[in-house]
């Protein structure tokens, strides 16, 4: 003999399995993960598996969420490295470019992450031993002779920044999508040849 | 009896729409806290209801250890949030 409340609970798995699948955010989708398997153990409860239960809001729900974050964290990101200095200025160029950076990458659910270095050539070498997806750098266009002329006028020099990204899917996207006029896009290939040996 | 389970499991079905409907992500964590302590509270009753002491031994497990896990998975959030 089965209770009526019994078929009511066990159509609550179905119901929350729908939730999970049309959930696009990862970090969404897994709390739900949490909230399917809180469920599940429920309904193994009722139906008399009480190891079964056990078993799936010890692993099911607490185990293998604590992981999949832990893995969706440190893999859904994107790694900016930058010069020290441009920390210290806080130029309004600067963070307005980070904050658009932000706002394009977070509609892939990425999450920005700002590497900062000493000096030029340790950022060029941190981006070919892959240690950064991309790197930002500094680059002033005015001449020494008009930037006299400026500063005696009283005009602001005009900065901009080069971007260089070396991995070609997060370059398509900002092509795309990266509205910033004070910054130029750059793709370079970095060799893989340090993987062979 | 069974009327007092209908009415759990109709309070059951309000943090589960909540976690539906509301993209933010700590008031998903909030419905996942209500649903965890729901369901478990609901195992104690009906291994209370069916005279079953194995159910409401894993529902007492599943009622603590769920709520640890519940702050270590926000512990991770809100530093990925942060950081």
């Amino acid at each position: 003999m089965i209770d009526n409340y019994v078929y009511v609970i066990v159509a609550l798995l179905p119901l929350a399995a729908l939730m999970l699948v049309f959930q696009v955010n990862p970090y969404n989708a897994l709390v739900i993960r949490a909230i399917l398997g809180a469920v599940s153990a429920l309904v193994y409860a009722i139906l008399g598996a009480a190891d079964v239960a056990l078993t799936e809001a010890l692993v099911g729900t607490m185990l293998a969420v604590t992981l999949y974050v832990v893995a969706v964290r440190s893999s859904l990101v994107m790694r900016l490295g930058i010069l020290k200095e441009f920390k210290i200025e806080k130029e309004s160029y600067f963070e307005e470019l980070i904050a658009n950076l932000r706002k394009v990458i977070n509609k892939y659910h990425l999450r920005l992450e700002i590497v900062e270095y000493s000096n030029s050539k340790a950022l060029e070498q941190a981006l070919m031993a892959k240690e950064v997806h991309a790197t930002c750098i500094k680059q002033e266009q005015e001449q020494v002779d008009t930037q006299n002329q400026n500063s005696t006028t009283g005009i602001d020099i005009r900065q901009t920044y080069h971007t260089t990204i070396r991995v070609r899917r997060l370059f398509e996207i900002m092509k795309t999508e990266l509205t910033f006029p004070e910054t130029t896009l750059d793709y370079v290939t970095v060799s893989n040849e340090e993987d062979k040996h | 009896m069974d009327s007092i389970l209908i009415a759990m499991i109709l309070a059951l079905l309000i943090p589960i729409y909540e976690a539906w409907q509301d993209d933010n992500i700590w008031q998903k964590m909030l419905a996942f806290a209500s649903i965890a302590t729901k369901t478990s509270i609901m195992m104690l009753v009906i291994s209370v209801l069916r005279d079953d002491w194995s159910i409401g031994v894993v529902a007492v497990i599943i009622l603590s250890v769920g709520e640890a896990g519940l702050m270590l998975l926000a512990h991770l959030i809100k530093q990925c949030r942060l950081g």
